[in-house]
């Protein structure tokens, strides 16, 4: 269809209008990471949006280097929360792509586990905050409370139903010509699952492990609520920068915002085709 | 003996399903067994071991252990305290307040965002992909960035003050009612790219034939909008706001890190109270009771949730 080209001006406006408003608080941050000390809480006439002397100190700070402007020491450096982000989050996608994927071959092949869809939307409705309770109960019995295995075991029930789902609809759509064949040829079920049917989903298998890694890495609440001292994760900590003492730590918190914040990113972006798939729980497909 | 002899080569020249049937049923329960596990592990036990400890006054510090739980039982004490709390009910109110204009305006700036989106035009894949970035940002991030852009010497009253000539600094995060409106922004900046993508994936899903037959009609832009767009698009506005409304409910991350959930109690929305009442007041059976309240209510609304979802898969 011609538009216009009042239409079109229109459009670029509005467009980057939105761009523009999308990428401030991300460039500020970005920005705020290389500033010096001193540039962090400047107001007024002072205030810049690009650092006037760009430093790399906050990221030598958070990973354990004094900063002789800064009063403080850290008494822990960011390396073990992100391990502990890291572990958890990656322990916790095996567990949900794990548990998910067979999960929605044997309902979407044998019908088995009919309550598992419905089960699972309800797991996902639920705030985690209202069903923390037991857990930490359980979590602590089980000697379960601040590890990252513990962490990862939440993580890989919370994100259950994406996988399960986007799964569902990946093997849903799949054509079963291939595996009614190689039946004929005398392979098992089990087999033709292992040998044939998931080697050939290493895409969509892939593209779900990212989306639910991508969740598990997001969280902050979990990790508020199960972690105290040795396996905090990155949010956690991030928060911990700050203090009646110190005040906040603006550059060193920027520079792990900035590292926690590129992962997922990249991530996203890699697998934006399966996004809405993945959101909507299969419902709608891009 | 030697019946058993005559049996076995006719079964195994006449294969009957049931075989066949018994193996994938078999293969079928293996392979749900352990989702169905984890299910039970952390949905249908938990919820049980809650429903038990909302009917008692037990805590982390009554110094029995949670099974021994009756002896501090109080009946339905801790339902009635609810219906008279009002720092819970305040809190029911202001989550209704951030979703009710949160999700509104995603839905809204959303959708005019993906009918810009809807066609061809040069730089639309680069930009696509930028305005999708808020919703992959970390939330706790997220919310430190606007902590850092509401301060009263920060950027946002620097871009006021440009924009106005005057000297601005308001003190965003420290006034009840603007500390509301800053966590809103936050929200509305992370999850319009949500509502964008959803009702974009919609929008280039309605036939453009029919577009077109009602352009020769005569129809406007407009009528083109409200009559064959909008109508095609009902079950995924619908998918989409219900996944917003779900979503906003449960708002903590960067609303706590931006403002704990203060000044006051002027940003306390349901989940901020529930950590408050969990973390210091450590009364865990009244917090038994609000959750096991607040998954009833959703419950229902997942069944409907469901059923539309299950509905839009058919019509799709």
């Amino acid at each position: 269809m011609k538009r216009s080209i009042p239409f079109e001006f229109f459009r670029y406006a509005a467009i980057l209008a939105a761009t523009a408003i999308t990428l401030i608080p991300i460039l500020w941050m970005a920005s705020m990471a290389f500033k010096p000390i001193g540039e962090w809480s400047a107001t007024g006439a002072e205030l810049t949006w690009w650092p006037k002397e760009p430093t790399l100190a906050n990221f030598r700070f958070i990973f354990g280097e004094s900063d002789s402007s800064l009063i403080v020491a850290l008494d822990r450096t960011a390396t073990k929360p992100i391990l502990s982000s890291l572990l958890s989050a990656v322990f916790g996608t095996a567990i949900a792509m794990g548990a998910g994927t067979a999960a929605a071959y044997g309902l979407s092949r044998f019908g088995s586990g009919q309550n598992l869809p419905l089960a699972l939307i309800q797991l996902r409705l639920f705030p985690p905050m209202a069903v923390m309770i037991p857990v930490m109960i359980m979590w602590a019995f089980l000697n379960l409370t601040d590890t990252w295995w513990g962490l990862a075991l939440v993580y890989g029930i919370v994100t259950l139903p994406f996988a399960f789902w986007l799964m569902k609809t990946f093997f849903d759509d799949m054509p079963r010509e291939i595996e009614e064949a190689a039946l004929v040829e005398g392979c098992s079920r089990l087999r033709v699952f292992t040998r044939i049917t998931l080697p050939m989903m290493r895409a969509p298998l892939a593209s779900a492990a990212l989306f639910v890694f991508i969740l598990n890495w997001s969280d902050y609440l979990i990790a508020l609520l199960l972690t105290t001292r040795e396996w905090v994760t990155v949010p956690v900590y991030m928060a911990s920068l700050s203090s009646s003492m110190t005040g906040q730590l603006y550059g060193a918190k920027a520079a792990l915002g900035l590292i926690a914040a590129i992962p997922p990113v990249i991530m996203g972006i890699a697998i934006q085709k399966h996004l809405v798939r993945g959101l909507t729980f299969g419902a709608l497909k891009q | 003996m030697s019946a058993a002899t005559d049996m076995t080569p006719a079964i195994a020249i006449i294969p009957t399903q049931k075989p066949a049937r018994d193996e994938s049923a078999r293969l079928g329960f293996r392979l749900t067994l352990p989702a169905q596990i984890l299910v039970l592990f952390i949905a249908v036990f938990p919820i049980l071991m809650q429903l038990y400890i909302s009917l008692t006054d037990w805590s982390p510090l009554s110094g029995t252990d949670w099974w021994n739980a009756w002896e501090l039982w109080n009946s339905f004490a801790n339902y009635t305290d609810l219906v008279a709390d009002n720092r819970f009910w305040s809190a029911m109110w202001r989550t209704a307040v951030v979703m009710l204009v949160c999700v509104p305006a995603e839905f809204l700036l959303g959708l005019a965002l993906a009918t810009l989106f809807a066609d061809e035009f040069p730089g639309k894949r680069l930009l696509y992909s930028i305005l999708l970035m808020p919703m992959m940002v970390v939330p706790a991030v997220a919310g430190y960035m606007f902590f850092m852009l509401f301060q009263s010497g920060g950027p946002v009253n620097d871009i006021l003050s440009s924009l106005t000539g005057t000297r601005v600094a308001i003190a965003w995060l420290s006034d009840p009612t603007l500390a509301l409106v800053a966590v809103m922004i936050a929200d509305i900046w992370q999850w319009t790219p949500l509502m964008f993508l959803i009702l974009l994936a919609g929008l280039v899903g309605v036939p453009e034939d029919q577009i077109k037959a009602a352009t020769l009609l005569g129809a406007n832009p407009w009528q083109r909008f409200t009559t064959i767009v909008l109508p095609k698009m009902k079950t995924i506005i619908i998918i989409a706001l219900a996944i917003r409304v779900i979503e906003n409910f449960k708002i903590f991350d960067t609303l706590y890190i931006m403002t704990g959930g203060g000044p006051g109690v002027a940003t306390e929305t349901i989940s901020v109270y529930i950590y408050k009442v969990t973390t210091q007041d450590l009364i865990w059976g009244y917090v038994a009771a609000i959750a096991l309240a607040i998954l009833i209510v959703l419950s229902i609304v997942a069944v409907w949730a469901m059923k539309r979802m299950a509905a839009a898969r058919v019509a799709a």
